[in-house]
């Protein structure tokens, strides 16, 4: 076997924290964050370099499974903070993480903003189609018929579909996995973390108390068409529209769009914009004479 | 669905497949441990109490691989790790169920040796050095072995409890 020369600094153990995950046994968002430990791991930075946000519900807990430093904020509420985390301590690498409730329903508002400012995060939605911390109601993903506690007869509503949603809004890197692939989603999640720049992941992590038979693990296995597979071209936001109008119908997995010339990113523009001001800056000693008339 | 990456079985030597053997065997240990945790956590007694069985089980085979690789190689540091191997040996995250029987968590443990199995013995095709031949038909062989043991296992159980687990409540826990 070819060696190393050099080891990795981190292992997938050294993000797991102590606390152990109360999640309902079988949940989708235990593959899910073995997959994070993974990618961590293969990023290489130290988990004190790393901020993890989330905003409520069963998938955002997972900052307080890692030895990141964890923020379980406010529903709906994980990327705005995370956007100021990210403009305070630039050298952080943020993640954010929620469900799809959390990022298109309550959350839904502060996703467009965060894609167009463009400040360095990835964004990782645990799309299980439900509200399962509050026992199974209808969420934004749902799709059309489901029967919930608050559909009884059947859901009128068309579902958000996530990834059209972050690509029409411009985000630069959009990609779907899921844990019946566990080398495929840990792949997916360091490609976005190494984005530089937005990065959405759309994680179909099934709910094995309120989801539907056909959308757990099993079946996830047997029904994922892996991108790479059919030649998708990442490299074309079109191309990658074209596969997400699927949504729903089939589970393609794999990386949508990666932009090809990422645009900068926000935090990088105000770096900028702070360092230009600052050679033009009055020294702190005489602040205070630009208010005193002299 | 890859299970491992970055491993070229064809130029593997005997040292990196006792580390990749022993990782395989630790992964498992985890995964049972972390299932034991949470079948306490979700009022699951007869489960965790074989699962927390079966990561003992795993750990001995781990210390048995640790003795002869340190015997072979000491002090030889590791170049394989843990991220190059999904769930060869380890059951996988999405099978427990709350309220399942000790059955239902044997035939998890079953299928985890039978994946085991398929893996040493694709692995096996591939192959070159004779060494690694030899530890890994050795593993595949016990791979068998423990199938049959689980297999005898379930059929010493009682029958399970007419009772449909979704009559069970799950009462919500706190952290």
């Amino acid at each position: 076997m070819k060696e190393p020369t050099v080891l990795p600094t981190y292992q997938a153990k050294d993000f797991k924290s102590d606390l152990k995950p109360i999640w309902c046994p079988g949940c989708g968002d235990f593959g899910v964050v073995q997959a994070i430990y993974r990618a961590l791991a293969a990023i290489g930075r130290a988990p004190h370099d790393i901020a993890f946000v989330s905003g409520i519900g069963c998938s955002s807990r997972i900052p307080g499974y890692t030895t990141a430093y964890g923020f379980n904020s406010v529903h709906g509420r994980a990327l705005p903070i995370a956007q100021g985390i990210k403009l305070a301590n630039p050298d952080l690498l943020v993640l954010v993480a929620g469900g799809d409730g959390d990022g298109f329903s309550i959350g839904g508002g502060h996703v467009p903003h965060a894609i167009r400012r463009n400040l360095d995060l990835t964004y990782i939605v645990m799309d299980n189609q439900i509200y399962g911390l509050t026992k199974g109601q209808l969420s934004p993903t749902s799709p059309k018929g489901l029967h919930t506690v608050t559909s009884g007869l059947g859901s009128l509503e068309e579902p958000v579909n996530p990834l059209l949603y972050t690509l029409a809004y411009g985000a630069g890197f959009v990609a779907q996995g899921t844990p019946a692939d566990m080398a495929g989603l840990a792949e997916i999640i360091e490609e976005a973390i190494r984005f530089p720049g937005f990065a959405f992941v759309n994680v179909q992590s099934p709910c094995v108390t309120f989801g539907e038979d056909d959308q757990q693990v099993k079946a996830h296995r047997a029904a994922m068409k892996p991108l790479k597979s059919i030649g998708h071209d990442q490299t074309s936001r079109i191309a990658a529209m074209d596969l997400a109008q699927q949504y729903g119908q089939s589970l393609h997995t794999g990386v949508f769009y990666r932009n090809p010339a990422p645009a900068p990113t926000y935090d990088a523009q105000v770096r900028e914009r702070q360092q230009a001001m600052a050679e033009k800056a009055v020294p702190r000693e005489r602040i205070l004479d630009m208010f005193v008339q002299k | 669905m890859e299970k491992t990456r970055k491993i070229d079985f064809k130029t593997l030597g005997l040292r990196d497949a006792l580390d990749l053997a022993m990782l395989i065997e630790e992964e498992a240990m985890d995964r049972y441990g972390e299932f034991a945790d949470s079948m306490e956590l979700h009022h699951t007694p007869a489960a965790a109490k074989f699962f927390r069985f079966m990561k003992g089980i795993e750990q001995l085979h781990e210390a048995k691989l640790r003795g002869r690789r340190e015997e072979l190689y000491p002090n030889v540091p590791r170049v394989v790790t843990r991220e190059m191997i999904y769930d060869i040996e380890a059951p996988e995250t999405h099978e427990p169920r709350v309220h399942m029987t000790a059955r239902d968590a044997l035939k998890i443990s079953l299928g985890a040796e039978v994946k085991a199995f398929e893996f040493f013995d694709a692995a096996l095709k591939q192959v070159k050095d004779p060494g690694v031949g030899g530890l890994f038909e050795e593993l595949r062989n016990e791979e068998l072995e423990h199938q049959e043991l689980v297999k005898k296992m379930i059929a010493k159980l009682p029958p399970d409890d007419a009772g449909d687990i979704a009559d069970y409540e799950d009462p919500p826990v706190m952290q």
